[in-house]
């Protein structure tokens, strides 16, 4: 293989992965969410934009550092408030009336920010020691000649990459985790087994929330920030949960990283890369309706 | 015999992941009897009935029905030829009323599994809703007629999915612990009522853990025990069988 | 329907679409009177139509689409490139349009239908979105990409210009059909049949119905009303917005119906009117802020009001003595018993771990 095929080989991946962990942010909440609580959040791209949102004034009026702590705690709260003082009283209604409120919820979220900041982008500069391109051919020795990728995209990759790995160890190897994930399993065991799990779920929903602020704190300079948004990053990462298989976090982390390489890979056809993503979940869908690792019995 | 059998299991055998839950079940019910399968929890009864009607399909074997093979017909299929299943939890719609339930199946088994009637108007006094109504008398529910089924208490429920079945007249009903969490007097009703039943000929194949259900309905017994047939044959035959004592009833005898 | 007219049930049914039909073919001289506009009356009667449709699909069965832009959208644009490059007439505008939606709705049913309902809502917005997509990229040269598709032809229906109070009476008229035999279509065992699909679907299939067919059918009805609104949207002013195709779309039917009264036929069609009445008159008193105001009304209800307007008439009517039957407006999709043992979980976690 030539020099130039790697270089650009190399680029496309890195490329699919950035597309991919934004999308893989939201997508673990809502995964994490519908696991444990049964509940499809329509509003979750909303916590998404109120984190980009969140992060352009605070990081305008405090200092970018401050948005990456602030922001995440606010959304946690957010997120807290919503299950305790909403959704909680959803568990008992049909499905469909969770879906109307969130959606609901969604659309007030959206219209308040437009009230408040108009229906443009505002800017959202990214900070000075995040600006410019990162010469990668002097840190892959395989890379040949002269390779570059923006700066803040790599650190999107990273970031996202310690908040996936933190998330896992999360579920893996603690007490808190274990309940999320037995939840996940067989909500009604737990609670007979006496375990609040209630209080748990609310957590969850908070945990949910304060990813989609750390993917607005990270991911506002590359998706824009506009109301539209929103809802535009909702709907791939919907898809990613469905094709990884509903509940599943491993895989609506795979999903996320086969939507952004298909994106990252048709991205020279542009017309093919507006509906790449729907392909894909059609071709999923059709060969294996469950999701790439879906549960049996789980929606069914 | 054979050409007896209405239902003819042969050799099923079914496995989730690691756990063989049906190890090379054969059984054959005649028509007209009332076959009763018992067995200790666990034992694949309801994974055989989910066999039968298409809601699980088996790795291995094959299920007659009337000569005709069933395994991977679909489910909807498999009850229009003449099968019917009450539920271990009853299955009901829940805001319908007592007629609506009833002239749904009346309807299935009138139109088949799908058909457009839209030109035609349900209302109070059609064919159907009077058919429902002398259903619904039949199991005793005949003064809740407008009620909706939600309402209902869980024995009523599980009278209500009877008449559901009833309605579709089947050649076979299956019913999976008709009598489970009813008081003795309901028991003793619903036994009647079965029995009555019986008498237009329909056969059926009941799943059971009271004894005294399955020795006063039953006229074949098979014993399931760990997903195999252990035992089978005429009630008093399988309840002198030693191997039958220490599978089941030597625990539930006490 | 032949058997409308043989009782008296017949003929309370002919009084009903007779009062329903007098109300609508009087809206553009009562409308102005509440401070809308004739033109309004158009729109509402073309949503009402689309809402119609919807109540079908998400009231009678309980699957909530956010995709129906799709149908609407698709049959908009066939609409406008039929008027733009065919005839100027609407007839074969419409045949066009609503064959081509039909098919549309088959493929997309296949693909959504085959899961239960949230499923389908997430699957049938991914798909509408998908053809969004498409239309805006792919199918650009026909379409007019994002400014829309623009043309300059007064359509006709068989030389009679399509202008004014002709679009509302055709419209009108379609909408009366439309409501007659959505009316029909729920007295009947096919209609017994599809709402039983919302509250048992596998006591259904094991009662021997080929529910999957039941489904595509509803599906593909509201998909047929769908694409007769989004027709007839063209032919009231012949431009193609890419809104139209936008899950924005799926999202107003969606708040519609809901605000309305789902099930019930004639609460979406309250719920299209009191949408576009709110967006059309009361907009010019509040400003941009009323799609806030209209959010959280949405959300109020669906909290605090599950059956709609149409249950606030009959909880008030209730509360003022009458006996009315109780009825479910609600979309229950989950069978009874499990929503049972949800609460018996609930419960338990409240005794056991709740302190």
């Amino acid at each position: 293989m030539s020099g130039d095929l790697i270089n650009a080989l190399f680029l496309q991946i890195l490329t699919g992965l950035q597309l991919g962990m934004i999308y893989a942010m939201i997508a673990l909440g809502l995964t994490l969410i519908f696991g444990t609580l049964g509940v499809v959040n329509f509003a979750h791209g909303a916590l998404y934009l109120i984190g980009a949102y969140c992060a352009v004034i605070i990081a305008g009026k405090l200092g970018f550092l401050y948005a990456v702590i602030l922001v995440p705690l606010i959304l946690f709260v957010i997120g807290i408030i919503l299950e305790r003082g909403l959704i909680q009283y959803f568990y008992d209604r049909p499905h469909t009336d969770q879906i109307l409120v969130t959606f609901g919820l969604a659309i007030v979220a959206e219209e308040a920010l437009k009230w408040i900041f108009g229906a443009n982008n505002i800017p959202y500069p990214v900070p000075s020691w995040g600006q410019g391109i990162v010469m990668l051919h002097e840190y892959v020795p395989f890379l040949s000649g002269f390779v570059v990728f923006p700066k803040w995209r790599l650190i999107l990759i990273l970031v996202s990459l310690v908040v996936i790995g933190a998330l896992f160890f999360l579920l893996q190897f603690t007490r808190f985790g274990l309940v999320i994930r037995s939840g996940m399993r067989d909500a009604e065991m737990v609670r007979f087994l006496g375990i609040n799990i209630t209080r748990r779920f609310a957590a969850v929903f908070g945990l949910g929330a304060l990813i989609a602020g750390i993917a607005g704190v990270f991911g506002g300079p590359i998706t824009q920030v506009s109301p539209a948004v929103g809802m535009k990053m909702l709907v791939p990462s919907f898809l990613v949960v469905v094709i990884g298989g509903m509940g599943s976090v491993a895989g609506a982390l795979i999903a996320a990283v086969v939507l952004g390489m298909a994106l990252s890979f048709t991205a020279e056809y542009s017309s093919i890369q507006q509906i790449i993503i729907y392909l894909v979940a059609v071709v999923v869908l059709l060969t294996r309706p469950r999701g790439l690792m879906g549960k049996k019995g789980v929606f069914e | 015999m054979s050409e007896q059998a209405l239902l003819d299991v042969q050799g099923v055998s079914k496995s989730f992941g690691g756990l063989q839950a049906l190890t090379d079940v054969s059984l054959q019910v005649r028509t007209g009897s009332i076959h009763a399968i018992i067995g200790p929890n666990g034992a694949g009864k309801s994974t055989l009935l989910n066999v039968l009607i298409g809601l699980i399909e088996a790795d291995q074997g094959h299920v007659l029905f009337d000569g005709r093979e069933l395994r991977g017909v679909k489910p909807h299929s498999i009850i229009q030829r003449g099968i019917a299943r009450v539920f271990q939890t009853p299955q009901v719609f829940p805001a319908m009323n007592l007629l609506q339930n009833v002239a749904i199946a009346a309807l299935a088994r009138r139109d088949g599994q799908f058909s457009i009637k839209a030109a035609e108007t349900l209302r109070r006094g059609h064919a159907i809703y009077e058919e429902a109504a002398a259903t619904l008398e039949r199991v005793g529910l005949g003064d809740h007629l407008e009620e909706q089924a939600q309402h209902l208490a869980r024995g009523d429920k599980r009278r209500l999915e009877l008449a559901v079945c009833l309605a579709a007249r089947p050649k076979l009903l299956l019913l999976d612990e008709p009598t489970a969490g009813m008081s003795r007097h309901d028991t003793n009703r619903t036994i009647d009522l079965l029995k009555e039943i019986s008498e237009t000929g329909m056969t059926k194949v009941v799943i059971e853990h009271d004894m005294h259900v399955v020795f006063s309905l039953a006229e074949r017994i098979s014993v399931l025990a760990q997903g195999r047939i252990i035992a089978g044959g005429a009630p008093d035959e399988v309840r002198g069988d030693p191997r039958v004592k220490e599978a089941y009833l030597g625990g539930a005898q006490e | 329907m032949s058997a409308m007219s043989k009782t008296s049930g017949g003929g309370r049914e002919l009084l009903v679409i007779g009062v329903f039909a007098a109300i609508v073919l009087l809206l553009p001289f009562w409308l102005p009177l509440l401070g809308g506009y004739e033109a309004l009356a158009t729109k509402i009667v073309i949503w009402a139509l689309f809402a119609l449709g919807f109540d079908i699909l998400l009231g009678f069965t309980g699957f909530l689409s956010f995709g129906h832009a799709a149908f609407f959208g698709t049959a908009a644009y066939t609409t406008g490139l039929m008027l733009k490059h065919v005839s100027a007439d609407i007839i074969p505008a419409l045949a066009v349009s609503v064959s081509l939606t039909l098919v549309l709705a088959i493929v997309l049913g296949f693909l959504t239908l085959r899961r239960s309902g949230i499923y389908f809502s997430i699957l049938t917005l991914a798909f509408g979105e998908m053809l969004y997509a498409a239309v805006l990229s792919i199918f650009q040269g026909w379409t007019g990409g994002d400014n829309g598709l623009t043309m300059s032809t007064k359509p006709t229906l068989l030389g009679l210009p399509m202008q004014g109070l002709n679009v509302f009476y055709v419209c009108a008229v379609l909408l009366i059909g439309g409501f007659a035999l959505a009316r029909q279509i729920k007295r009947s065992p096919f209609g017994l049949m599809l709402m039983s699909i919302k509250e048992n679907p596998m006591r259904l299939e094991y009662t021997g119905v080929n529910v999957m067919a039941y489904k595509m059918m509803a599906f593909t009805i509201s998909g047929l009303y769908a694409a007769v609104a989004g027709s007839l949207m063209v032919v009231y002013e012949p431009y193609v917005a890419t809104e139209f195709m936008h899950w924005t779309t799926s999202g107003e039917i969606v708040i519609m119906s809901v605000i309305g009264g789902v099930n019930t036929l004639l609460g979406p069609m309250i719920g299209a009117a009191f949408m576009l009445f709110f967006e059309n008159v009361v907009q010019a008193f509040i400003g941009e802020q009323w799609k806030l105001i209209l959010g959280a009304i949405f959300v109020l209800v669906v909290i605090f009001l599950p059956g709609g307007f149409i249950d606030l008439a009959r909880r008030v009517r209730k509360a003022m003595g009458h006996m009315v039957p109780s009825r479910r407006d609600n979309v229950p999709d989950a069978p009874g018993s499990m929503r049972e043992d949800r609460q018996k979980g609930r419960r338990a976690d409240a005794q056991l771990g709740g302190r």
